[in-house]
């Protein structure tokens, strides 16, 4: 909770100028370039506030179906990683079969009808129309130009898209020129250019631009020549279409409805989306967040309208920042037209329009998809595509363009999906292979180095120097604020995004930057965030696999929201840090920390294959995801089509793929992936976060993780936290040091930061050989249980600890740690574990006797006593302790402490003072006229043996002395009688004796926390 | 169990609902009371359990008529309580009666009811709602579960008695409500909750305390003084307990029994042994060797009582109280020896060596070294119950003149 908290806050931070900043953009909703600088400035946060302020305001109020939207949207963010999963386990269908009749029952239509907009809208591609048109003007201005013009150009074209397009593009272009050279060089780049004529989304251009060009050529053999997976991925592209069409159905009574569930969720994404879109195309990640970013919009549409007006603000602001798309999706669906007025015109002609840049995405996607199914995906894809092809090309005459120009082959449709999708992978593949291109290379992606490569020049635009002074200064000044590197490698990424965005909407050289506030430090948050999210596909994965669904819960809101949140800032963060790390590695970096960043960025990169399957297989597996994407959107795609004829078709087939899914062969292979992502998975995290989250980020990926597993295995369905699968969140401590300092968790356990059971053992040997002093044992002791607990290990291990803890807190007279020792061994007794429970049971009547006069306590645990105990020593000498001290038996007491066993004397040392002082005054009153107070000083323990004068050796001399201030220091009476010997007056004590008070006393009352007097006494 | 005819059992059934809305209607506790009462194992009851089992469709029953269906949701559950009682799901039975009983029915019927006329069946309510819960925690004991239904009913109780302790003619009844609670807490062993019940009776100026039912004041008085025995507050403790066997019906030797247990170790704290033949009488033979010890002085056969018995005192909480009667058995064997020495020795009586004592313990198979005896010795004199003083040098306790052995008369033993 506290975590979550956590997470909310520091998106909350963030959230107050974006909020602030969405305004402004809906106001000036005419005046791009203001809206967007301050998009730029914003956006890094944006997603995380609109969603939690669509959660907020959403969540409660549609409290069952906000939730499920956000579960939907979420779904989509998921879907980066679930569906890649789903599509690797082959549960695609099954999964998201669920997940959309899961949906369905509760919101069903609303979920998907996101999706399913998509696909209608992107059958009517003829989104592109004027506005698109205007805004591929925009585009291929930029492309040629630097981006500096490319701004001015989007300005210019002052169409809704263009802002959406200049900032994707700006994100992707940021590096642009470079960019362009690489990605633009094949001449698919004029793909794009044939777009203009198309009525393409924009974001479709963006994404798929720069990969499109590459991949269309490279992977696109790669992929037909693989056969092997062909027929997996076909399954996939298969069961996702089903899905869609599932989803599209609901989707289109949905957004007849304009019911607005959704929104919350959907801001997000389509803030991540933008996010994505801004720095990620590299991104596989990246990539992802986009398609499924893009599904909410069209939920957010619809939201909104049923949504206050005040909410609508930041999410304009989102869909403002995202892309058009959303804020098309909101004028169609509910007819915002303040934002959209001045550039949606031509868009909105259609409320279904709006729904077209989504779709295209997705058909982008869906391209993607296909292309990556490697082998046989493509006559999927062909098929599924040839189904559309009608639909396709009457909408669209891009894809024909495309086709044309890639000189694919295949159908113009397909061609043009398959050069996206393409596109796509190597997007991913690059961002995720930077790091680990051998398996991706070798796999499908001969070309993949090359396109690094292209990457790594098209960085350089994003360079320093090419930054107006001012800019730089600012820069400076932000990293100046930098406390460590992690916190330098989150900034970077912030600051290449705004200076990404800054180009992408013209600001750069325009702004003054010598004004512009900093961006408020990433504290980690970000790297906490790419780290949950990272853990949340990890972990999810296994969970992902059950689909049971649980009852709502009391519980469930929370977490869920929680979750949404997360997981949209996650997303989002993570693929801008990916993207950046890769740019980074690419060659440029604004700073130190390279060596830090490459592996962050690597580890970030692997991540979201992993999310479904093991480094070594990371190409093959982001590509699946994609295709499951891709599948999906494709789906959609289909759906959308008017047709009933195809889809009619496209489910035939469809149903098929999904038969292929279940079948035992691909279940093997599920689980066997889900291994080895347990085993990968798990090193991957570590690495992760030594390098980048200090472990900071761990406490975040377990939370996250947990509440991933509790909430959203399943799309939309929710578990209870008491449901949770503790045992699956266990820790397994990785950490081979012996030592290691305790420090008290405020978040999830780093496994890399635990230590194993067997290293414990030792640790514990070292603690108790150890010379140095009880502060340190008590330090390491404490780590040890902490590690213990953790782990959740319970066993003679633990019961040893905790006894040697308890022993050495006694010994020091550190009673509350004692108390804590005792509770916990009480337990792990009556558990049946063996240790020495007769000896702490003797402790615990003692504690009883000593520390509370609580007789029924006593009584309690008197009568509790087994006939075994009561034989033990220990345990008779506690009884004997207890009745010397009811009866007030001093000098019972004080023979009873020379006899006690094991370390009962160490309690019966803490009733010294009173046992004496209440001995004194017994003297005091029943004896006359004198005691001797060598007699004292027997009987009251502080000599061995009663001191006569001769022979008394050196110890008992001290105890007579010690004796002598002790009685003084009680205002006894001392006198000598004739033989010199010191006497005790009692007559005159009895009125004269007081308690004194205690020298050691501290102001808070609790004379253990004086730190001074506590030093002095154990070391 | 002879067969029961469909017909049969719908007679017995509608004729139990016929009773419960004419009892509620008319007003007539009593006989409302007899309707509830799921652990009496009346005969009526028990064959109306015996038709729901035969007739499954009781509800069905109580929906048709309106007299029953304005009560509905409490008969329903009553009568499964009943069928389940019948049939020994006792968990069932309980949770079934704590339903019909609960807010949404019973208790807030009778919260509705202006007069009081229906607080013997609430009597019957809280009796019943303690007594399955009892039940129904052995049940899952033997189950192996977590027994927590008394816990249940403890704050269904305080439900009750929310409902009761207010001003009017149903505060009455909130003393009965109270002593279930008082023993829900104890059995549960949570004593510390019943102080808030405590409070709430005993500040109340509105209500007199004496004007509650009699049996309900000896059973508080009862348990308050065990919460005095606790906490070794003795003169509380005698004054309630005596209060509760002096209004104790005098035919409910149970009763005594019980109060007599906790208030003879009081009274022997306070110096006032019993007769032989009460102990006898309430079978409570496990003091007798108590009292014993404490007329001769014979520290062993205290020792060996309380040995003996330590189960016992244990589980009634009356060791500690008992364990510290030592002293006074310290007492009467010093007094003993002085005695005896007077009868030798007047002019010397007063002067008590140290070496007697030890031999006199010596002879009691006490193995008592002198510095513990003189420890002793200390003590009694610094406890009051031996006036004098003890001279170390000379190592003899010096009585004092008049009355070396003061009596406790009623007095507990300074602290």
């Amino acid at each position: 909770m506290l975590m979550n908290q956590g997470g909310n806050s520091d998106t909350g931070a963030p959230r107050d100028p974006n909020s602030l900043e969405a305004c402004q953009v809906v106001d000036a909703s005419q005046g791009h370039t203001s809206a967007y600088a301050s998009l730029a400035l914003g956006h890094p946060p944006l997603p995380s506030t609109s969603w939690s302020e669509a959660l907020s305001g959403t969540m409660h109020r549609i409290a069952n179906r906000s939730i499920e939207t956000t579960n939907s949207s979420y779904h989509h963010d998921q879907y980066t990683e679930p569906p890649s999963r789903d599509a690797q386990d082959g549960l695609n269908a099954a999964s998201h079969a669920s997940t959309s009749s899961s949906l369905g029952s509760a919101s069903g239509p609303q979920e998907y009808a996101g999706y399913t907009s998509y696909p209608s809208s992107s059958d009517p591609y003829g989104y592109g129309n004027a506005g698109y048109q205007a805004y591929y003007n925009g585009y291929q201005q930029q492309t040629s130009h630097p981006n500096s013009q490319p701004v001015g150009a989007y300005q210019n074209s002052g169409a809704p898209y263009q802002p959406l397009t200049s900032f994707q593009n700006t994100g992707s272009y940021a590096g642009p020129t470079s960019y362009a050279s690489t990605y633009y060089n094949p001449g698919d780049y004029q793909t794009t250019g044939g777009y203009p004529s198309g009525s393409y989304s924009n974001q479709t251009n963006l994404w798929n631009e720069g990969n499109y060009v590459n991949y269309t050529p490279h992977q696109f053999p790669n992929y037909t020549s693989s056969d092997s997976n062909g027929a997996h991925s076909s399954n996939t592209v298969a069961a996702t279409p089903l899905h869609y069409d599932q989803h599209y159905k609901q989707w289109a009574d949905y957004y007849s409805q304009t019911e607005v569930s959704c929104a919350p969720g959907t801001e997000n994404m389509s803030v991540t989306s933008a996010s994505t879109s801004d720095c990620a195309t590299p991104v596989v990640s990246g990539g992802y967040p986009n398609s499924n970013s893009q599904p909410p919009p069209p939920g957010t549409t619809s939201w909104k309208p049923e949504s206050s007006s005040s909410e609508l603000p930041p999410l304009q602001a989102g869909a403002m920042v995202c892309d058009t798309q959303n804020g098309y999706w909101k004028h169609g669906a509910s007819g915002f037209q303040n934002h959209h007025v001045n550039q949606m015109p031509s868009y909105f002609q259609k409320p279904l329009d709006s729904n077209p840049p989504l779709y295209d995405s997705f058909q982008d996607q869906q391209k993607t998809a296909c292309p990556q199914g490697p082998n046989l995906q493509y006559p999927a894809t062909h098929h599924v595509s040839q189904n559309y092809q009608p639909p396709l090309q009457t909408v669209q005459s891009l894809d024909t363009r495309r086709v044309s120009k890639l000189q694919i082959p295949t159908n113009p449709r397909i061609a043009s999906n398959l050069a996206l999708g393409l596109s796509k992978t190597d997007k991913d593949s690059s961002t995720t292979d930077a790091a680990a291109k051998p398996s991706y290379i070798s796999i499908s992606m001969p070309k993949s180095n090359n396109k690094v490569s292209s990457l790594d020049d098209a960085d350089p635009t994003l360079k320093l120097g090419i930054l107006p002074t001012s800019l730089r200064a600012y820069v400076e000044r932000a990293f100046g604020r930098f406390k460590d590197d992690s916190q330098l490698a989150a900034c970077q990424n912030i600051m290449k995004e705004i200076i990404t965005k800054g180009s992408a909407d013209g600001t750069l050289f325009t702004r003054d930057w010598d004004t512009e506030p900093l961006f408020p430090l990433p504290n980690m948050d970000v790297v906490k965030k790419d780290s949950v999210h990272f853990s949340i596909t990890g972990s999810s994965l296994p969970k992902y696999k059950s689909p049971s669904r649980r009852a709502k819960s009391r519980w469930e809101p929370l977490p869920e929201e929680k979750l949404v949140d997360k997981l949209a800032s996650v997303n989002h963060v993570s693929v801008k840090n990916v993207s950046w790390d890769h740019l980074k590695e690419s060659g440029r970096v604004f700073s130190s920390g390279k060596t830090e960043n490459k592996e962050d960025s690597w580890n970030n990169a692997k991540f979201a294959p992993l999310q479904q399957q093991t480094p070594s297989k990371n190409i093959q597996r982001p590509v699946k995801k994609q295709r499951l994407i891709d599948g999906f959107n494709a789906a959609n795609i289909d759906d959308a089509s008017s047709d009933s004829d195809k889809e009619q078709g496209l489910t035939a087939y469809y149903s098929g793929a999904i038969a292929l899914a279940n079948t035992p062969e691909e279940r093997k292979r599920r689980e066997n992936r889900s291994k080895r992502f347990e085993r990968h998975g798990h090193r991957a995290e570590t690495k992760h976060f030594r390098s980048k989250a200090f472990g900071a980020g761990n406490l975040y990926t377990r939370m996250a993780s947990a509440l991933v597993l509790n909430k959203n295995c399943e799309d939309g369905a929710s578990r209870a936290v008491e449901d949770i699968d503790w045992d699956a969140l266990t820790v397994k401590g990785t950490c081979q040091e012996i030592e290691k300092r305790y420090l008290r968790l405020t978040s999830a356990p780093d496994p890399t930061t635990v230590r194993p059971a067997e290293v414990l053992e030792k640790a514990l040997l070292m603690v108790q050989s150890s010379q140095k002093n009880y502060l340190y044992k008590c330090d390491q002791l404490k780590s040890i249980r902490q590690d213990l607990t953790v782990q959740r290990i319970s066993n003679e291990l633990t019961v040893k600890v905790y006894e040697t803890h308890a022993r050495l807190a006694l010994e020091a007279g550190d009673l509350p740690e004692y108390n804590q020792c005792q509770s916990q061994l009480k337990s792990l007794y009556a558990d049946g574990i063996k240790g020495c429970h007769l000896e702490f049971s003797a402790y615990n009547l003692l504690c009883v006797i000593l520390h509370s006069s609580n007789n029924r306590d006593l009584v309690s645990s008197m009568s509790r006593l087994s006939d075994e105990a009561k034989k033990d020593d220990a345990v008779k000498h506690a009884l004997a302790v207890r009745a010397a001290v009811t009866s007030g038996n001093y000098v019972l007491f004080f023979r009873l402490y020379k006899t006690a066993p094991n370390l009962n004397t160490c309690l019966m040392d803490l009733y010294f003072e009173k046992m004496r002082y209440e001995a004194v005054k017994c003297m005091s009153r029943s004896y006359r006229p004198a005691v001797p107070v060598a007699f004292i000083a027997q009987v009251l323990g502080f000599t061995s043996v009663l001191a006569t004068t001769e022979g008394r050796d050196e110890k008992d001399t001290d105890g007579l002395v010690e004796c002598e201030e002790w009685l003084r220091a009680h205002g006894a009476c001392l006198c000598a009688d004739n033989n010199g010997e010191m006497q005790l007056d009692t007559k005159a004590s009895s009125s004269s004796l007081f308690m004194p008070e205690p020298e050691d006393a501290v102001a808070h009352g609790d004379t253990s926390l004086a730190v001074n007097d506590f030093l002095t006494r154990t070391s | 169990m002879a067969y029961l005819s469909m017909g049969e059992a719908h007679r017995r059934i509608t004729e139990y609902l016929n009773r419960f809305s004419d009892a509620v209607s008319f007003q007539d506790g009593p006989s409302l009371k007899h309707l509830l009462s799921v652990s009496s194992n009346s005969p009526n009851l028990l064959s109306l359990a015996d038709s729901l089992n035969v007739f499954q469709d009781a509800n069905r029953l109580i929906k048709q008529s309106d007299r029953y269906s304005q009560f509905g949701e409490m008969l329903a559950s009553l009568l499964r309580s009943f069928q389940n009682y019948r049939i020994g799901h006792l968990v069932d039975a309980y949770n079934a009666f704590e339903k019909s009983a609960n807010y949404s029915a019973f208790l807030q019927e009778f919260r509705n009811w202006e007069s009081a006329w229906a607080m013997e069946a609430m009597y019957v309510i809280a009796y019943e709602i303690r007594v399955l819960a009892e039940r129904a925690d052995r049940e899952l004991a033997s189950f192996g579960k977590t027994p927590e239904k008394l816990k249940g009913a403890g704050s269904f109780l305080m439900k009750v008695f929310g409902a009761l302790a207010g001003k009017g003619p149903k505060r009455v009844g909130a003393l009965y409500v109270t002593c279930q609670l008082f023993k829900v807490y104890f059995k549960l062993g949570t004593v510390h909750l019943c102080r808030s019940v405590i409070r709430s009776i005993e500040t109340a100026r509105i209500f007199d305390f004496e004007e509650f039912p009699v049996r309900d004041k000896v059973t508080y008085m009862y348990y308050t003084g065990r919460l005095e025995v606790f906490n070794e507050n003795f003169p509380a403790a005698d004054q309630k307990l005596t209060y509760a066997l002096m209004h104790c019906n005098h035919r409910s030797e149970a009763n005594i029994r019980m109060i007599l247990k906790y208030l003879i170790p009081v009274k022997l704290s306070i110096g006032v042994l019993p007769k032989s033949g009460l102990l006898e009488k309430y079978n409570l033979v496990e003091y007798n060797n108590v009292v014993q010890a404490l007329k001769s002085g014979d520290l062993r056969l205290l020792r060996h009582a309380l040995q003996v018995h330590e189960d016992r005192f244990l589980r009634s909480g009356v060791y500690l109280v008992l364990e510290k009667l030592e002293l006074q058995v310290y007492q009467r064997l010093v007094k003993k020896i002085y005695i005896i020495q007077k009868q030798r020795d007047p002019s010397k009586a007063h002067q008590v060596k140290l070496e007697v004592i030890v031999k006199a313990l010596k002879w009691l198979e006490m193995d008592m070294d002198v510095d513990e005896v003189e420890c002793i010795v200390a003590i009694l004199i610094y406890k009051n119950l031996v006036k004098g003083y003890f001279a170390h040098k000379s190592k003899v306790v010096v009585l004092s003149k008049q009355d070396p052995f003061p009596e406790l008369n009623g007095k507990p033993v300074d602290s």
